[in-house]
């Protein structure tokens, strides 16, 4: 198997710790990894293992305590809130359990919305975000609500948004959380496809053993914030 | 983000929450009616009050009194209070005086104060009033405006002008039926020797008094309106004028007041006051200092005028301040608004940044938003404070016309008014705004998007 001399993501030492009241908690201890462009890794473990934190950080979310991220030769956690906001509108996509799609914005115009935050003159990003809902199959539901879309459609215009900026990497913290099976299946399936086509990397955190096992090519292993497993699956 | 997003982001959040932002806006509308309307009120005095003294030539005139610091008032009670009789210089200020100060170069009439009270009677109708020996040349100056019939043409014309409120009260309604009418006035007068030789003993108890009464007939000649601004020392106060040839030949009581008893100087009784019409403002100062030198006091409203404009802007000052305890509320609902919407929108919040919203991007998001309530909120209080103040000069003015007064406009708004206030508004809303919009830019996202 061939080496990827510079990974596109890589943490060292990565810690978070939490104080809640006087206690400290360790969300994340010591958290080394590196995920080279276009692979699709999946993080699993326990719920309060430290799977969303991890994502969070990656994302650019949330800032740790101690150790580093570097995504694409930049250096994410030592960045200032100002370079956070670009590195998320640019660097790094991210979905979410419960797709956190703007409510009151058809999913047009959700989609648009981070290419709003870029800038991005009307109606270029009218196109562009046409385009993506084109992409994962919603053409003809853009001028819907939220609320007037099932659960799998919310999710594949989350993807979308998170596409529009054109990132290289895509976060997702359990996308089928919220989804029944067969959904899942096609979320999933929707991100693969994706990593495939594009060489967009995917770093997937899911519970969800079956569909981790048959689409993702590495597994990262999480219990009480460190990691104990990693291993291949292709 | 662009400028267009942003707002077009503020507008959206604001037409989602329709009524609350209508009645946040509504308080601002209230806070800038109040104050539009307060401030063109002090303009309105302002312009008014200034209108009037300029109309009515009294830059132009100064007012010579026998020494002591008194100025000028119409109430003759006030005119003279007793501790500042004594000490006074024994310059008189009679006939030969008024000579003397009519030949200062720069003076282009003098003429003394003179009034007496009678009784005039008007086609049976009778009224108490003092009446005014103006010049022929005053009375058909600017200084006192005639606007039906003419002034007396001469200093012994037969004939007197009276005024619009004193016709009325006579029974007269229509001012321009007055013209031509006979006024008699029926003067008192005193034997003058006799009190000084018998002392004031007789006076001050009220009994022997050697007073005998004369009536007059004049054809009214000329009617003045009523100036609804035209304090100070005007010629016009009073309502009966008369020239000075006629006057001399009625008998009076040459006194308004009993001080006049003791500002007596070897038995002359000078004038109380005296009139001095400038030719220009620029002897204002050289005539004042002549005058001086004569030993007689001077007052010129020209003097004054500069307190006058401060006591005015002291006025607009209170008036503001009363305006602005709306704005502070109004300040506060829209503070009270933005933060509960900060509440509401949480996750939104959260949402927008993960999404790639910078601090900045939220931060104009939310001042956007409280500077878009500013705006409609200052609009909408414009045309509230105008239609307010219409109003209420409308309900004014049809009270003050049935007691004979003319339309007046109270308020005045010049233009800039509406552009500060506008302009305020959005100030105001935008610092009200401040807090809101660093609070909103802080939300932290994980925390945000982990909310329901």
């Amino acid at each position: 198997m061939k080496m990827d001399p510079s990974p596109l993501v890589e943490t060292r030492s990565l810690s978070k710790t939490y104080l809640i009241g006087d206690v400290r908690v360790a969300a994340l201890a010591d958290v080394t990894m590196a995920v080279a462009e276009g692979r699709f890794v999946a993080v699993t473990g326990a719920s309060g293992s430290g799977k969303s934190t991890l994502l969070n950080l990656l994302g650019g979310l949330d800032t740790p305590s101690a150790g580093t991220i570097e995504v694409g030769g930049a250096l994410v956690s030592s960045m200032d809130r100002e370079a956070l906001a670009r590195y998320r509108r640019f660097g790094a996509g991210m979905i979410f359990q419960s797709f956190n799609l703007v409510a009151a914005r058809t999913a047009l115009e959700n989609v648009e919305m981070p290419l709003i935050f870029a800038g991005v003159e009307k109606k270029e990003r009218r196109h562009r975000a046409a385009e993506l809902l084109e992409k994962v199959g919603l053409a003809h539901r853009a001028a819907h609500r939220p609320s007037e879309l099932s659960g799998g459609e919310q999710q594949r215009v989350a993807v979308a948004r998170a596409l529009a900026n054109g990132p290289r990497l895509l976060l997702a913290d359990e996308p089928t959380g919220n989804l029944d099976s067969r959904t899942s299946r096609e979320i999933v399936g929707l991100l693969a496809g994706l990593n495939r086509e594009r060489n967009l990397t995917v770093i997937m955190v899911s519970h969800e053993e079956a569909l981790v096992r048959e689409y993702a090519q590495e597994i990262v292993r999480l219990r009480d914030g460190r990691i104990v497993a990693a291993e291949g699956t292709a | 983000m662009r400028f267009a997003d942003a707002v077009e982001f503020a507008l959206a959040s604001l037409r989602k929450r329709r009524l609350r932002t209508f009645l946040t806006a509504s308080g601002v509308m209230i806070g800038i009616g109040a104050l539009v309307s307060m401030i063109s009120f002090g303009k309105g005095m302002q312009k008014n009050v200034t209108a009037a003294f300029e109309a009515s030539d009294l830059f132009n005139t100064v007012m010579v009194m026998p020494s002591g610091p008194e100025g000028p008032s119409g109430d003759p009670d006030e005119r003279r209070p007793a501790g500042r009789e004594t000490g006074r210089k024994d310059a008189v200020l009679d006939a030969a005086a008024v000579a003397e100060i009519s030949r200062i170069p720069g003076v282009r009439t003098a003429y003394p104060d003179i009034n007496f009270p009678a009784l005039v009677s008007l086609e049976g109708e009778e009224e108490f009033r003092l009446v005014q020996v103006v010049p022929a040349a005053v009375a058909g100056s600017k200084a006192v405006e005639v606007k039906w019939g003419r002034p007396y043409a001469t200093d012994n014309e037969e004939g007197v002008i009276v005024s619009r409120t004193l016709a009325r009260r006579l029974g007269t309604a229509d001012p321009a039926a007055a013209v031509g009418k006979t006024l008699r006035i029926t003067s008192v007068s005193i034997d003058l020797g006799q009190i000084m030789s018998g002392g004031l003993e007789g006076l001050l108890t009220g009994k022997g008094l050697p007073v005998s009464q004369e009536a007059h007939d004049f054809p009214i000649v000329g009617v003045i309106d009523v100036t609804p601004f035209g304090g100070g020392p005007s010629p016009m106060q009073n309502d009966v004028l008369i020239a000075p040839g006629p006057a001399g030949r009625i008998k009076r009581l040459p006194i308004t007041s009993i001080w006049d008893l003791f500002r007596m100087q070897g038995g002359r009784l000078g004038y109380s006051a005296v009139s001095v019409k400038l030719g220009s403002l620029g002897d204002l100062e050289s005539v004042k200092s002549r005058v001086r030198e004569m030993g007689f006091t001077t007052f010129a409203l020209a003097d004054q005028f500069e307190e006058i404009t401060k006591a005015f802007f002291f006025m607009d000052m209170i008036l503001a301040a009363v305006g602005m305890i709306a704005i502070v509320v109004a300040a506060l609902g829209i503070v009270n608004t933005m933060v509960m919407s900060i509440l509401e929108r949480f996750r939104e919040i959260g949402v927008m940044k993960a999404v790639g919203a910078g601090d900045r991007d939220i931060r104009r998001i939310f001042f956007f938003e409280s500077g878009a309530i500013g705006l409609a909120g200052g609009a909408a209080g414009c045309a509230l404070g105008w239609a307010t103040s219409l109003l209420i000069n409308r309900v004014v003015n049809f009270y003050l016309a049935r007691q004979g007064m003319p339309f007046v406009n109270y308020f005045a708004f010049p233009f800039w008014i509406f552009l500060g206030a506008v302009g305020f508004s959005l100030i105001v809303s935008l610092v009200s705004g401040i807090y809101p919009a660093r609070r909103a830019a802080r939300v932290d996202p994980v925390v945000a998007l982990r909310h329901d």
